[in-house]
């Protein structure tokens, strides 16, 4: 079996693991890069719609920057964020940020007479180039720096499991290479993990076809705590047909160079959600919708999956089209963007919890495991922010491995490793089920009662039917071909096992954290709790599978809620 | 720093002057020939079934590529994905195919339907289709494709921008209209499908033309202002930039939309022209008779262009006397058109 060495292994190809890279090498480091995917074409970075300003640049007021720090802390982290990290974060991206990526090229949309093109809201924004496609421009320069420094990169690879040597400390990693069914090891003195937040763990959602979350399911089995796994994000205006542009949205904040914004009507046709009466300092980013369209659910006049639409029927078209890319779905489908609308969808979104860290250094709590961007649960993964984390990682890394030479692993761990994975590769029996169907069921349970709006009885209903299908479907498990090149539904089954650990982990956080906050909805308990529960929500894995939970309360050193108790949906943010 | 709204009228004219589909020939009778997904969907309706053959093939087994069919029913607004997906899911197929963000922005689902490049995430499906690997890249396993030489050639392009002058610091100053060009570029998501539909890619060897794909690359360096990397001798030896017979097929299938003839191969032939003249006879020769003639003498041309090196290709030049595809006659005596005062001026205007 091939064993390979790396100073660094970075872990995921989006915009925190290619900055992370980047830094390493700028000091000194030798990082390999390994992505599930393509680096800056796979993943939740290329959809970055528009780019948010911090600070005082680009003619922001002192007052806009503290708009800005009040969007993230309180409407965009409902509270569960260090607040010191938001500030240091914030400073970084007005100082550094914006001028590097264009020094590097990157375009901001200037108008005729050389004007940056904003977003004219308290918070505002910019986009590179156009807005709704700014994660494309953005992740191709990240992945022409990666190949420009030089930084080895191995794509359509799956790490598989975190490797750890005699003290616990993680040491290099176990891949998985998609395209020649090759298992190999990679010994490293640390690893970084930055394989995102958006996953594809509900039958409407806006991870990408490879985002199993793999990043929680390692981390959890080598013994790193996890934290506000329950805090799923919801696109409440996702296109619902075809059925796979899920992750298709009509975006409701205002349109760049322009107050104007997408808007929402109910099943009876009547509007219940337009940014710029509802919410007109644009601050919701997608919670406000949603408590409105839960109310819509609730009064039945629209459902999760569909009926109720969305689009600039209010906008004169040559609006939408001059700075956003929003327009084109509406093309493509025939419809008109300046008369119609198009039926939408709830889709899950991103985790604004997952791996604990210490954001000063983006270390987990297990020792050589370092993580960037939105697999770590400090905050919601901006791509701002998740650029700010693989800068810190990079840095606490680089500080790491100087003291620290290559360990080895025990003699069990690798092979074991090879075996678990070779024997998915099994051929599909009379009785067998092919992975693909295992992880269609998976989702299908986490829509249907971990979905937008849960309740105790449901997510234990949910939990026994995750262990039905652990039990008795994954032994059956098997494969309709046995090639080694390409073979998806290898992938597929490895995928499975992680979709399994972490829906079981983010329900267990979900009963534990006994109130309702921002999109975090529980019917059974429908107030927001600040007393008990602005707090951690840490889960402890302990040997032998079991877990148990402790809460930690925030710092509220800048920004307050201002109220103990309230119901949820009645919060304005 | 302004969040203008786009308030009089003049600026609006200014702005819709912008988006190149509304001036795209692409579009006009898009609704009346069917050609948008909703239109073409109008053809199908729920439950229909869809007959799909699928040409498989695995290199690490197979001597020989094969077709499989497979019936798929027709559900709502269904695209070439949804039809795979189903492939996959539902008649679990192992079927390989490449996909990962479903919605025109990650560019990895590029392949052939019906003979025509797509991206599968885009493409509305058809009651009848045959999907096929894009071409001039390797096929690996069925619709997948080794995207790695596409990638070394753009790699050894340089596709970053090389500042002549330090940066001057955040925002720099210039106008979007000095990046309107290179700003279409921006939109590539490398997807491959101009690159597999392009002819002369495809003639393989015969001649060093990089694609349009990696010239759209570069041309996002080289038409921005602020780079000031010489690329005219890049363009010309390594990109083989003069070898594309600018046919439009790579802008006809481009997904993102990008004038890639117009827009960026045509911008970048003028500027390795203007910077090495010298090096380029066949375009010197074209000007020069022009300016005397009014049009273009094949014969001329030619003799112009490869001078003595004519010799070594004598039989050719035979060949073509006979089948009367080059004239000597017309080429000695032949009189300039009528009116060579537009020429002048014309030659006068660009000057």
């Amino acid at each position: 079996m091939k064993q390979l060495k790396a100073e660094v292994i970075v872990i995921g190809g989006g915009a925190a693991g290619t900055y992370a890279a980047i830094c390493l090498s700028r000091l000194g480091v030798a990082p390999l890069l390994i992505s599930k995917g393509f680096v800056g074409k796979s993943g939740a970075s290329i959809f970055a719609g528009n780019l948010v300003l911090s600070g005082r640049i680009v003619g922001n007021t002192e007052e806009n920057a503290r708009d800005t720090a009040e969007f993230l802390i309180k409407y965009h982290n409902q509270f569960l964020i260090d607040q010191e990290y938001a500030k240091r974060c914030a400073q970084w991206i007005a100082e550094i940020y914006y001028p590097e990526l264009e020094e590097a090229g990157l375009y901001f949309r200037r108008d005729n007479q050389g004007n940056v093109v904003t977003s004219p809201g308290r918070i505002r924004s910019v986009a590179a180039n156009v807005q709704g496609n700014s994660g494309i421009p953005f992740m191709d320069l990240r992945r022409k720096q990666i190949l420009k420094a030089g930084v080895p990169v191995m794509e359509e690879v799956a790490v598989t499991a975190l490797l750890q040597d005699e003290t616990g400390a993680v040491c290099g990693v176990v891949a998985f290479d998609l395209s020649s069914g090759e298992i190999f090891c990679v010994l490293a003195k640390a690893v970084v993990l930055a394989t995102g937040y958006s996953d594809r763990l509900h039958s409407r959602s806006t991870g990408t076809r490879e985002m199993s979350a793999d990043g929680i399911a390692m981390a959890y089995r080598v013994g790193a705590e996890l934290v506000n796994l329950e805090m799923q994000w919801w696109h409440t205006n996702d296109v619902r047909f075809p059925a796979n542009w899920q992750r298709m949205q009509v975006y409701p904040n205002p349109m760049l160079g322009s107050w104007k914004s997408a808007r929402m009507v109910n099943a009876d046709g009547e509007v219940f959600f337009n940014q710029q009466e509802d919410d007109p300092m644009a601050y919701g980013p997608y919670t406000v919708q949603l408590k409105r369209l839960v109310k819509q659910v609730r009064a039945g006049k629209a459902r999760y999956d569909g009926n109720y639409y969305a689009g600039f029927d209010h906008v004169d078209p040559a609006e939408v089209e001059a700075y956003t890319s929003y327009a084109k779905l509406f093309k493509q489908l025939g419809l008109d963007v300046g008369s119609q609308l198009v039926e939408t969808a709830v889709s899950a979104h991103y985790r604004q919890g997952g791996v604990l860290v210490d954001p000063a250094t983006m270390a987990s709590t297990v020792a050589g495991l370092f993580v960037a961007g939105g697999i770590g649960g400090h905050s919601n993964g901006l791509i701002g922010l998740v650029t700010y984390d693989g800068k810190v990682a990079a840095e606490s890394v680089a500080r790491y491995v100087e003291s620290k030479t290559y360990s080895s692993v025990s003699d069990e761990s690798v092979p074991a490793e090879r075996e678990r994975l070779e024997a998915l590769l099994q051929p599909l029996g009379a009785e067998g089920v092919p992975p693909i169907r295992i992880k269609k069921m998976i989702r299908e349970v986490m829509w249907e009662d971990v979905g937008v709006e849960k309740n105790a009885a449901g997510m234990t209903r949910a939990l026994e039917a995750l262990d039905r299908i652990r039990a008795e479907l994954i032994p059956k498990m098997g494969l309709r071909s046995l090639t080694r090149c390409f073979n998806h539904a290898w992938a597929d089954a490895i995928d499975v096992l992680n979709m399994l650990d972490t829906c079981a982990l983010t329900i267990h956080s979900a009963l534990n954290r006994k109130e309702s906050r921002g999109p975090f909805i529980r019917t059974d308990y429908p107030d927001m709790d600040n007393e008990n529960w602005l707090a951690q929500n840490v889960l402890i894995p302990k040997p032998g599978g079991a877990f148990a939970f402790r809460t930690q309360p925030y710092d509220l050193p800048y920004l307050r809620p201002g109220f103990s108790r309230k119901d949820n949906l009645s919060v304005e943010w | 720093m302004s969040s203008i709204a786009l308030a009089s009228k003049e600026k609006r004219n200014e702005r819709t002057d912008l988006p190149v589909r509304r001036r795209d020939a692409r579009r006009i009778g898009q609704v009346e020939n069917h050609d948008t997904l909703a239109a073409k969907l109008n053809n199908l309706k729920d439950g229909d079934t869809i007959s799909v053959r699928v040409k498989r093939f695995d290199s690490s087994r197979d001597a020989e590529a094969h077709f499989e069919s497979f019936a798929v029913p027709y559900s709502k607004w269904m695209r070439v994905l949804d039809v795979l997906i189903y492939i996959s899911d539902e008649l679990e197929s192992d079927l390989s195919y490449r996909w990962y963000c479903g919605s025109k922005m990650c560019g990895t689902c590029a392949m052939r339907v019906n003979g025509r490049e797509v991206l599968a995430c885009w493409a509305a499906a058809e009651p009848e289709m045959t999907i096929e690997p894009l071409r001039n890249v390797p096929v690996v396993r069925d619709l997948t494709v080794d995207r790695q030489p596409y990638e070394q050639l753009v790699l050894s392009l340089t596709p970053w921008l090389e500042r002549g002058s330090p940066y001057p610091g955040f925002p720099e100053p210039f106008t979007h209209k000095e990046m309107k060009l290179a700003s279409k570029a921006l939109d590539c998501i490398s997807c491959l499908a101009c690159y597999s539909a392009c002819p002369v890619v495809g003639l393989g060897d015969v001649t060093n033309f990089a694609g349009p794909a990696p010239l759209v690359q570069v041309g996002q360096m080289a038409l921005d202002r602020r780079d000031s990397m010489d690329r005219a001798r890049d363009l010309i030896e390594r990109a083989g930039i003069f070898s594309c017979v600018s046919c439009y097929r790579c802008e006809e299938v481009c997904p993102a939309e990008i004038p890639i003839v117009s827009g960026v191969i045509e911008p970048l032939k003028a500027l390795a022209y203007k910077r090495l003249p010298e090096e380029l006879p066949h375009q010197n020769a074209f000007l020069k008779i022009i300016r005397r003639r009014g049009r273009i003498d094949p014969s001329e041309l030619v003799m112009r262009a490869q001078g003595l090196l004519l010799l070594r290709s004598l039989g050719r030049a035979i060949r073509l006397l006979l089948r009367g595809k080059i004239d000597p006659i017309r080429t000695l005596f032949g009189r300039p058109i009528q009116d060579m005062g537009h020429i002048r001026r014309m030659f006068h205007f660009f000057k």
